[in-house]
C-alpha cells in the first residue's frame, strides 16, 4: 500500500479529514467529480459506521487508518480500524426504498449508500483489525449501474 | 468544512432552514435542533435552502425522515437548489418521492396555502 496514509481517532470529528484525504486521492487518480463524490460518500459512511457501531466511542484508543493505492486501472481506498469486528456486507440494507419517508426505518441507509456508490467493496477481518476496501475504476466502466 | 445552519420562521407558517457547508454525522444534531424548533413553532411547511450545501451524508437523510416523523407526514418539505451530487444521494434511497425538489425558490408555489 501507499505509504501516504492518515491515522485518526475513531470519532465523528475525524470524518471531515478522512473526506479530505479521499478527495485528494481521487484527484490524484483523475476521477471525475461525480465519481470522486460517490467514493467520498462511501468512505464517509463506512467511517461513520465504525464510530457508531464498531465500539469507537467506548474505546478510547480506537482509530481509523486510511490509505490508498493508485494503479493503471483503479483507485483503492483502505479503511482499517481496531474496533470490534463489523462486516458492513452482512448488515440489513435499506431494502424498502419505496416506502414513504415517514414510514422508513432509520437505520441501514449509510451502508446501503456505501455499497451502492463504489465499483467494488470488500470486507476482511484479520489481526484484530477490520479492513474495508473500496475500489473505483479510474475510467467510468461501460455498464453504468442504474 | 463545517456546517452552517440558519432558521427563519415566517408569520405565514413557513420554516426556512438554510444549510451551507458539509452535513455529516458530526454535525447533523445542529440541523436536528432547528427542525425541532420549527416543529414546536407548528409550521405548516419546511423549506430547505440547499444551494450552498456541498456535501450530505446519510445523517442528512435521517434528518429528513426525522422531520416527517416529528412534524407529521402532512408537512411538506421543499428542497431548493440542491446540488446534483447531493440530489443523487437523495434519489439513491428514493427520498425524492417524499419531498418537493425545486431548482429555485418559487414563492408562488412555496408560500401559497
Amino acid at each position: 500500500m501507499n505509504n501516504d496514509n492518515v491515522q485518526v481517532p475513531a470519532s465523528f470529528d475525524s470524518l471531515s479529514s478522512i473526506r479530505t484525504y479521499v478527495m485528494q486521492a481521487a484527484s490524484a487518480a483523475g476521477l471525475e467529480h461525480k465519481r470522486a463524490y460517490r467514493l467520498q460518500l462511501a468512505v464517509d459512511e463506512i467511517a461513520t459506521n465504525v464510530v457508531t457501531h464498531g465500539g469507537g466511542s467506548e474505546q478510547p484508543d480506537a482509530y481509523i487508518r486510511v490509505s490508498h493505492e493508485i494503479t493503471d486501472e483503479c483507485l483503492t481506498i483502505v479503511l482499517e480500524d481496531n474496533s470490534h469486528p463489523f462486516d458492513p456486507t452482512q448488515q440489513t440494507l435499506a431494502s424498502d426504498i419505496n416506502a414513504p419517508l415517514e414510514e422508513r426505518p432509520i437505520g441501514g441507509l449509510g451502508v446501503y449508500l456505501a455499497l451502492k456508490n463504489v465499483d467494488t467493496f470488500t470486507y476482511k477481518y484479520a489481526n484484530q483489525h477490520n479492513r474495508n476496501i473500496l475500489v473505483m475504476y479510474r475510467q467510468t466502466p461501460p455498464p453504468e449501474t442504474q | 468544512m463545517a456546517l452552517e445552519t440558519k432558521l427563519e420562521l415566517s408569520p405565514k407558517g413557513l420554516a426556512i432552514i438554510t444549510l451551507a457547508g458539509e452535513l455529516d454525522a458530526s454535525n447533523a444534531a445542529d440541523f436536528q435542533t432547528q427542525i425541532t424548533q420549527a416543529a414546536s413553532a407548528n409550521c405548516k411547511r419546511l423549506v430547505l435552502i440547499m444551494q450552498d450545501l456541498e456535501y450530505m451524508a446519510s445523517a442528512g437523510l435521517r434528518m429528513l425522515a426525522f422531520t416527517k416523523q416529528k412534524m407529521g407526514a402532512s408537512v411538506d418539505i421543499y428542497m431548493v437548489g440542491t446540488k446534483p451530487t447531493v440530489q443523487e444521494t437523495i434519489e439513491a434511497v428514493g427520498f425524492q418521492y417524499s419531498v418537493i425538489m425545486l431548482e429555485t425558490y418559487d414563492a408562488a408555489q412555496i408560500e401559497q396555502f
